[in-house]
């Protein structure tokens, strides 16, 4: 959809979404923000608000025969998540509109605008963010520990407990459906299966908590985006997950997200949780975040082969690689521990 | 080296100078030109040609290890599919014994399989560092 149409769709929608809430009468400034190989993210003006439209420009059906949930949410069921994240204390944008896939605009949902710096290769490097990154992983574990909090009943009915079992087979289902390419990758689920920890209770995950997906001001952290992958799962997921070698940006030293350290992540979740996982599960939950990261670049080639998306998903596609690596270099480390 | 030769080098494209001389089009040319998603995927473009380059350099001799690989763990009938279709599927059947020698190979394979795909992940200096060696 090209930006002239998404913006006299908005304008026909928008008057009367946002009367009262947020003064204006039409939309100026539409620009698609770079990255995003899933949804759409749009940036725009309302009178003097700036506000995000997140949308999804394709059906899921072609894959909607695949177990779990690594395409994501529904927009529908991800504002809802976020709407029920208001309830604490983390910082997450209002929502003022919410389309289903049945609409013209598409499904899609519109927020607040939430300033702060989201590009790691700024806010990880950058001095004026020093005291930030020297305060965030603590913050990171008090959000999380937040977020796990959010009672599991009141969300929607798509977002269900699972079972290791259950993640496990549709892995498998997944690396078989997509040819079975990857030795390395069955390789890892193989080792995740032989190494799982006991069952854990299940709490609510935001899924894809980490570097690129918080916003960062100079006191830390300002707001959590992308609440796409939630699901329901054990809490040292979570963790593991924000620790994880990719998402690090380059700055492996620093486990936690490329700018923090493991034991102010895990006094953080304490904080709020009032527990904390260990360290050994939350790295057991790392690699289990390197085999999800091959299977999201192995759903953008399969989404791209099935005429959905452009040259982005085609590249992510390769990014699989690095899951591969890291998965080896993960399982060689713990071995030798 | 003959007058002939000198001439025909001086005059031959190669696949990668061809790659490279696209790549610096989108940089040069096509990017400043562009702006918004467009100028985003001109980038993505110029990456994704230096794949191009390093598969064609490195995919043979990634292949000859998939296919060394496949003759020692799975020997007899190749059977249907890739050589690491067949090791994956064997993996997945739990009929390959994922030993030492095992994860050597595939520490091998993922050392070439990164240099083509992502040779600046952080991750991947580290395992040069650790498997080089190895080899």
């Amino acid at each position: 959809m090209s930006p002239d149409q998404l913006t006299a769709l908005l304008n026909t929608e928008l008057g009367e979404s946002l009367a009262g809430k947020v003064p204006g009468e039409q939309v100026t400034q539409l620009e698609r923000l770079s990255g995003g190989a899933n949804n759409e993210t749009w940036r725009l003006m309302w009178g003097s608000t700036s506000l995000i439209l997140r949308r999804r420009p394709f059906s899921a059906d072609s894959i909607d025969q695949l177990e779990g949930n690594i395409l994501g949410l529904s927009l529908v069921d991800e504002a809802a998540v976020i709407q029920l994240a208001t309830s604490t204390s983390v910082p997450v944008p209002d929502i003022h509109a919410v389309f289903d896939a049945t609409h013209p605009i598409g499904e899609a949902f519109l927020m607040g605008f939430i300033a702060g710096e989201s590009i790691p290769q700024k806010w990880l490097v950058d001095d004026t963010y020093e005291v930030a990154r020297s305060r965030l992983a603590f913050q990171c574990g008090e959000a999380l520990g937040r977020i796990h909090s959010i009672n599991c009943s009141e969300l929607p009915p798509n977002i269900g407990p699972t079972t290791l079992e259950k993640r496990f087979a549709a892995a498998q289902k997944r690396l078989h459906a997509f040819g079975d390419i990857s030795p390395v990758l069955q390789f890892g689920l193989n080792w995740l299966i032989d190494h799982a920890p006991s069952e854990a209770s299940c709490v609510l995950l935001h899924g894809d908590f980490r570097t690129g997906n918080l916003l960062v001001d100079e006191q830390g952290l300002a707001g959590v985006l992308d609440w796409e992958l939630t699901h329901q799962g054990p809490a040292a997921e979570d963790l593991g997950y924000l620790c994880a070698n990719v998402w690090r940006f380059g700055q492996l030293h620093k486990p936690v997200g490329g700018f923090g350290e493991y034991d102010d992540l895990i006094a953080g979740y304490g904080s709020t949780a009032g527990w904390a996982p260990d360290l050994a599960t939350i790295r057991y939950w790392e690699i289990f975040a390197a085999l999800s990261w091959g299977l999201v670049c192995q759903t953008m080639g399969a989404l791209w082969h099935s005429g959905n998306g452009d040259l982005e998903r085609a590249a992510v596609a390769r990014r699989r690689s690095e899951a591969e690596l890291d998965i080896l270099l993960l399982i060689e480390e713990w071995e030798r521990a | 080296m003959s007058q002939d030769e000198a001439q025909t080098t001086a005059s031959d494209v190669t696949i990668s100078e061809l790659l490279g001389a696209v790549k610096g089009f989108l940089m040069d040319s096509a990017l400043p030109a562009l702006s918004g998603r467009d100028q985003f995927n001109a980038r993505v473009a110029a990456n994704v040609l230096g794949i191009i380059d390093r598969e064609q350099q490195l995919g043979p001799e990634l292949a000859a290890l998939d296919a060394a690989a496949a003759q020692q763990c799975l020997p007899g009938d190749p059977g249907p599919g890739t050589a690491p279709q067949r090791l994956s599927r064997a993996l997945a059947a739990r009929e390959i014994d994922a030993d030492s020698h095992f994860f050597e190979y595939l520490k091998q394979r993922q050392l070439l399989v990164a240099a083509i795909n992502n040779p600046r992940y952080a991750s991947r200096k580290v395992a040069e560092e650790k498997w080089r060696d190895d080899s």
